[in-house]
């Protein structure tokens, strides 16, 4: 199982990558300690989770390959 | 078959609208507003038409002025999430029509990035539900601008 995870906006300049491939992530809450170990700064930013386009909220259990997103705050308009 | 305000109606009666892309490249041209408006000549049943202009504003910031705003977005999301914006809206309100654009890429100060035009019978519905498509937009579709500066340096945009 792997997880695409799409970075936007000012997290990408943390990351300096637009997209992860992650293997072996069993929910939401790994992820983000993944994240936060390979990118210390994001643990201090400010984002939310889209899981397949939809905004989630507390930890959620990715089933089969997932698309992710981490959407800092929104700057549209 | 669609109609002219790309509405159509199912076998349960509700209408359908189909998704569309409200992003393009750059700023968007007065032109391109004043036809727009002009299309709807041929809609009689419109009395009132309400519209919303976002122009990129040459913020004094403490990294100096800006110049421009690179936009991005999450494309698929924001298209999906403005549908569900278009079907709360006219559910909401009797419009005749509603159009959105959003510029992505490098928008210049003075120029236009946002255009949001409503339209109804009367001026009430066209004015509320261009008011509310403006705020929804900001708060719930993914896309980012990032200031650039004269100097060449960048912050990120933050809506108020």
């Amino acid at each position: 199982m792997q997880v695409q995870v799409m970075i936007f906006g000012q997290l990408a300049d943390i990351t300096g990558t637009s997209e992860l491939i992650l293997h072996d992530i069993p929910d939401t809450d790994t992820l983000q300690e993944t994240l936060h170990k390979l990118y210390p700064a994001l643990a201090n930013t400010k984002y939310a989770i889209a899981m397949n386009k939809k905004t989630i909220q507390g930890n959620t259990i990715l089933t089969g390959d997932t698309n992710i997103a981490l959407l800092p705050p929104f700057s549209g308009g | 078959m669609e109609s002219p305000v790309g509405k159509k109606i199912n076998s349960s009666g509700m209408s359908e609208r189909k998704p569309k892309n409200i992003f393009q490249q750059g700023a968007i041209p007065a032109t391109f507003i004043a036809e727009s408006i002009q299309k709807h000549s041929s809609q009689t049943a419109i009395g009132g038409h309400s519209i919303f202009l976002g122009q990129v504003r040459a913020d004094e910031t403490e990294n100096g002025k800006v110049k421009s705003i690179d936009f991005t977005a999450f494309e698929d999301m924001a298209q999906e999430k403005m549908h569900l914006i278009r079907e709360d809206i006219f559910a909401k309100y009797p419009l005749t029509c509603m159009h959105v654009h959003h510029s992505l890429g490098e928008v210049q100060a003075g120029e236009i990035c946002l255009f949001v035009f409503t339209s109804s019978a009367h001026r009430k519905a066209a004015m509320d539900a261009c008011e509310e498509t403006v705020e929804r937009l900001k708060a719930e579709l993914p896309v980012w601008g990032r200031e650039i500066m004269e100097n060449e340096s960048h912050q990120w945009k933050v809506n108020k």
